[in-house]
């Protein structure tokens, strides 16, 4: 049995071999097409962990009305804690507003004004396990309906912005990955069969010898798996080398680094050769 | 070992064999002598169940047309050597490597692939081409490659159709003298050929076939 397994094999690599230039071509192209794969799927991967960091940094800034006082502002915050979409609010006191205000502008008001116009308000965090449901501008209106509440300001925009092109990013790479995905299947599967024409005259002998159909199969499907192999180390490379280009350009004006997962390009790495194995299985059963 | 029941085999245009009954026993040499287009590589076909008959039964050693399964054509032909006019052989493999293939199939161990091998090679007296590649061997020398090739399994019966068909004289009576000594070591032939002259004094059993008919 090892015998025969290592036979197939032998005639699955002898097999790569004998068709070096179509073998070639074939390995080369499913390297870069899948190179396309697997830097889109890294950098969506990127993508995908800047949304949560922006996610969690969901932070609202709630002023109150001027009327409102200490008793009436531990009240509205008693409030905002009983909503599910917040995690905890902070009370902000007139002194602490005062505060903020002379750390952003550099000045005190009581020397300005002789008096603090500053209303109370509240730094209010997001639950973090709920952000991904979570519509921000809804949560912002139920907020505003509770008495004592004057405004309620949100980094809402941006985030939403950053959002919509992670979906539209999302569903571009699917679309697209998909159509690669399917043309490694048809490109694998036609190189085999172009291998099957090239070899009829071997066919003829093993089923004269007395080979079963699996026997003469089995050297073809290594084949197109062989192919796919080398050709996922190939856009492997390509994609790593690309995240480390990419990450020495961005060091030179910026501490933000690419993250390049061993993991997700693993995944990628048996996907394609997965469809490899369609590719050559499609061809066998069709053309032998 | 080979026995043909009322065996009907039709072409489209009305080649083939018809009603043809017959027996051979293991150990036995036939040539079936006949005309091109006679029936004789149908008939052939037949035993290795390349095709199967429309009518009758053909039953070679425990295997019977009517029953065999696809599985089971295989395990028949790693029993039955074939050898053809065109030898057939692998012009990217080495002789050894090209006479090594039924054994591959059969999962055999290397060693043993490897001994079975050069003891055909030497039996057949062409250990010296061990090495070559086909298309650097004579016509001759290729067929008996393919006979070795054969061999190499142990078959019960060697079919050959028109083994000499592409050869000189003396090749053709080398490979008909190496089907001799096949034969005397208990491996029944069943050789077909238009050739009778190359045949009608080496003492054969004959079996004519002319339009599909088969008289012994």
């Amino acid at each position: 049995m090892i015998d025969r397994i290592l036979y197939l094999l032998s005639e699955g690599i002898r097999g790569l071999l004998r068709t070096k230039i179509t073998a070639i071509a074939t390995i080369i192209t499913i390297g870069i097409t899948s190179s396309f794969v697997m830097i889109s799927a890294q950098f969506g991967e990127n993508l995908s962990q800047f949304v949560d960091i922006v996610r969690n940094q969901y932070e609202l800034q709630i002023f109150f009305k001027e009327d409102v006082d200490e008793t009436k502002a531990l009240n509205i915050i008693s409030k905002l804690n009983e909503l599910e979409e917040i995690n905890s609010s902070r009370l902000i006191t007139k002194d602490e507003a005062a505060k903020i205000f002379e750390n952003e502008f550099g000045e005190n008001i009581f020397d300005i004004l002789n008096y603090n116009p500053l209303p109370y308000g509240s730094v209010v965090e997001i639950s973090p396990d709920k952000n991904n449901s979570i519509d921000v501008n809804l949560l912002s209106k139920k907020i505003l309906n509770i008495d004592g509440v004057d405004e309620v300001r949100f980094q809402g925009k941006l985030i939403s912005v950053i959002e919509r092109y992670y979906r539209f990013f999302f569903i571009f790479l699917t679309i697209t990955s998909s159509l690669i995905l399917f043309a490694t299947i048809i490109l694998i599967s036609n190189t085999i069969r172009l291998t099957i024409y090239a070899r009829k005259d071997l066919i003829k002998v093993l089923k004269l010898a007395g080979a079963t159909n699996n026997f003469i199969k089995v050297p073809f499907l290594l084949e197109g798996i062989f192919e796919g192999i080398l050709g996922s180390i190939i856009a492997s490379l390509i994609s790593f080398s690309t995240f480390e280009l990419v990450n020495y350009f961005l060091s030179n004006f910026s501490n933000y680094t690419l993250n390049w997962s061993f993991q997700l390009n693993l995944i990628l790495f048996f996907t394609i050769i997965f469809f490899s194995w369609i590719g050559s299985i499609r061809a066998v059963k069709k053309f032998l | 070992m080979i026995h043909f029941k009322k065996v009907l085999f039709e072409f489209n245009n009305g080649s083939g064999i018809k009603d043809t009954s017959f027996n051979i026993e293991s150990g036995e040499y036939v040539c079936i002598i006949g005309p091109t287009g006679a029936g004789k590589t149908t008939l052939l076909k037949l035993i290795y169940m390349d095709i199967f008959p429309q009518k009758g039964e053909v039953i070679v050693d425990k295997y019977n047309s009517k029953k065999i399964k696809n599985k089971e054509i295989a395990n028949l032909r790693r029993n039955v050597g074939m050898v053809f006019q065109n030898p057939q052989l692998l012009n990217d493999r080495s002789v050894f490597e090209n006479i090594s293939i039924p054994l591959h199939i059969q999962g055999l161990g290397l060693k043993y692939i490897k001994n079975q091998v050069n003891e055909v090679l030497s039996k057949l007296g062409i250990e010296d081409k061990k090495n070559h590649f086909p298309n650097q061997c004579s016509g001759g020398e290729q067929q008996i490659i393919s006979l070795a090739r054969e061999l190499v399994k142990n078959p019960i019966v060697i079919l050959a159709d028109e083994p000499t068909g592409n050869l000189d004289p003396a090749s053709s009576l080398k490979v008909l003298r190496m089907l001799e000594e096949i034969n005397n070591e208990g491996t029944a032939v069943l050789m077909a050929t238009h050739n009778f002259t190359l045949v009608e004094d080496r003492g054969y059993q004959f079996m004519q076939i002319k339009e599909g008919e088969v008289t012994l």
